[in-house]
């Protein structure tokens, strides 16, 4: 046994707890996971089964903690984990789940597959079956403090377009300002004008807010590769910040796993609770739109459709708020079908747009998204994921599909007055 | 008037008409083509430049400059190349000039995303956060007031 295959199986065995322990006591193998999963129902391919992307954490289960598992074991008739099959398991494990949770909510005896999933990614990890993507925005987030490498030069440098753009100044470490926002990297390098957006919205609802030079990056790479000590080091970072700046709220932005990882995981992550709230931005839209503080103006005209972030709605729990968000702007509204709690991931969550090699098997799941799209027929489609914008767009070119894409919360800016830009 | 600030800037531009606007827009982003160089875009911004382009070259021309913006996305989790990046800026601002009406929001817009795509040119060199591109607009819009006036 090699030392990182060692490494990788002492993982696997340290990982197994008692949910997941359960989760495979319970596993009946209905294959009802398998029909909830993009990668499965567009493939065809029974290996992109959910269940089944836990196969070598379920051997070892077996092996290390059922009776009948260890007298196999003992006597030489069940197969130890090698290092080629995870070697072939990464791409089960990474490129073809996205942890969207779709598995975990049709399992009928409650098995949380997405949760195995981050967990045997633990184990790849360790025994360096990670992509190389991942491992790159993991060495960048360690060494740079950001996946895609942005440092705080480039985050200046957005600001400054953004007061030009916008007229408003944008506010960095101002202690005691009533919320924290936080940035992906998606939003800092290809889509500035959500923080424009946020500037616009803040100034309207006049509340307060900052910056945090310490701490801007809300992308949680330890999260997605399944590196738990590196996920607990980016929690702290913004957990330091936001408590330095004796904050009140942290703002996640449009980006999936960063809510993910600081509303629902930081505090057990960090051991302790935080002094703060942690909402998504679509949550602080909403917290404006009920206080009265939010007066749109005009109407969006054109067909309109909304994509659920996975994250967000099926795990986040946040469903009807986007949609209190649209009636105020979309006269033309329709929900695709499977929308909200059950919608269909855009594929490339959980790390998988970051995994080069991974992109043939997202344009083929793609076309779950194509379908659904395909029966509401939109001119336009708004989300509040910035990496859903990306991979629904690439989806969307792929299939010679013209249906633009739009944030929510650049579009319930533009309908704030002065939305044509400063005066 | 010499143009000095983007207040003046957005006046001048509101004075033009929609096709001049598309005309400006054009210029301001083949001022920052050489970061960019995609074909698609350059087409695109040759049609966008003629006063006499119809509206299904722009279209097919707008299915090209999309796709160019569409495939120079950096992605999620991956390392940023700023020169790359710079090139779906230029993209992007193109896109502003191709549209069936370039009105003060489109220009603008262009304007703007001319100035991101110099912007990640700065970053690219290490130059920091200092960014002249919005002096050579104004230059560029100047210039073509001043033509225009002379009645070229």
């Amino acid at each position: 046994m090699s030392a990182s295959l060692d490494k990788g199986v002492r993982v696997l065995k340290e990982i197994i707890d008692a949910p997941i322990a359960s989760y495979f006591s319970s596993c009946v193998h209905c294959g009802l996971c398998a029909e909830a999963c993009l990668f499965y129902t567009e493939t065809g391919d029974p290996k992109y089964t959910p269940i089944h992307k836990l196969e070598p954490l379920r051997r070892i289960y077996d092996q290390e903690y059922t009776l009948l598992g260890r007298l196999a074991k003992l006597v030489g008739l069940s197969k130890p984990v090698t290092d080629a099959e995870l070697a072939e398991w990464q791409e089960l494990v990474y490129n073809s789940c996205t942890l969207c949770g779709r598995c975990s909510v049709v399992c009928p005896v409650g098995n949380d597959i997405a949760y195995m999933v981050r967990k045997i990614r633990e184990g790849m990890s360790a025994s360096g079956n990670a992509p190389d993507g991942l491992k790159g925005a993991v060495t960048r987030t360690v060494n740079i403090g950001s996946p895609m490498g942005i440092k705080l030069p480039a985050v200046k440098a957005q600001m400054k377009h953004v007061e030009a753009d916008y007229g408003i100044a944008i506010p960095l470490d101002q202690e005691g300002a009533e919320y924290l926002v936080m940035l992906s990297s998606m939003e800092i390098i290809n889509f500035p004008e959500y923080l424009g957006a946020i500037a616009k919205i803040m100034r309207h609802a006049g509340k307060t807010w900052t910056l945090c030079s310490e701490a801007f990056e809300a992308t949680n790479a330890g999260m997605q590769i399944g590196n738990s000590d590196l996920a607990r080091v980016i929690v702290k970072r913004i957990v330091d910040g936001a408590e330095k700046l004796k904050v009140k709220t942290v703002i996640s932005p449009e980006c999936g796993h960063a809510y993910t990882a600081l509303r629902w995981e930081g505090a057990n992550l960090i051991g302790r609770p935080f002094g703060f709230k942690v909402q998504h931005i679509i949550e602080v839209l909403e917290e404006f739109r009920l206080a009265g503080l939010l007066k749109t103006e005009g109407m969006e005209t054109d067909r309109l459709t909304f994509h659920d972030p996975c994250q967000l709605a099926r795990r986040g729990g946040v469903i009807q708020p986007q949609r209190n968000l649209m009636a105020m702007i979309a006269k033309d509204f329709h929900e695709m079908p499977d929308a909200g709690f059950m919608n269909w991931c855009c594929g490339g969550g959980g790390g998988a747009s970051a995994i080069e090699e991974g992109e043939e098997l997202r344009l083929e799941a793609f076309k779950k998204k194509k379908s659904q799209l395909d029966a509401v027929k939109p001119k336009r489609l708004v989300t509040a994921c910035a990496n859903c914008r990306i991979v629904i767009e690439e989806g969307l070119e792929h299939y010679q599909m013209n249906v633009p894409v739009v944030g929510l919360t650049e579009t319930i800016a533009e309908h704030l007055p002065d939305s044509v830009g400063n005066e | 008037m010499t143009i000095s600030n983007d207040k003046e800037f957005k006046a001048a531009l509101t004075k033009l008409d929609d096709g001049e606007r598309r005309r400006v827009a054009t210029l301001l982003v083949q001022q920052v083509f050489d970061l960019s160089g995609d074909p698609r875009v350059k087409g695109g911004l040759e049609l966008a430049g003629r006063a006499d382009v119809g509206s299904a070259e722009l279209a097919v021309a707008a299915a090209g400059v999309n796709t160019a913006r569409v495939e120079s996305y950096t992605q999620c989790g991956r390392d940023t190349d700023w020169a790359a990046q710079a090139s779906h800026f230029v993209a992007r601002a193109a896109q502003e000039c191709v549209r069936p009406v370039v009105d003060l929001a489109a220009a603008w817009e262009a304007a703007m995303q001319a100035r991101m795509a110099r912007m990640c040119k700065t970053l690219t060199a290490g130059e920091g956060t200092d960014n002249r591109e919005a002096e050579a607009q104004y230059q560029t819009l100047d210039a073509f007031l001043k033509a225009k006036g002379s009645g070229s």
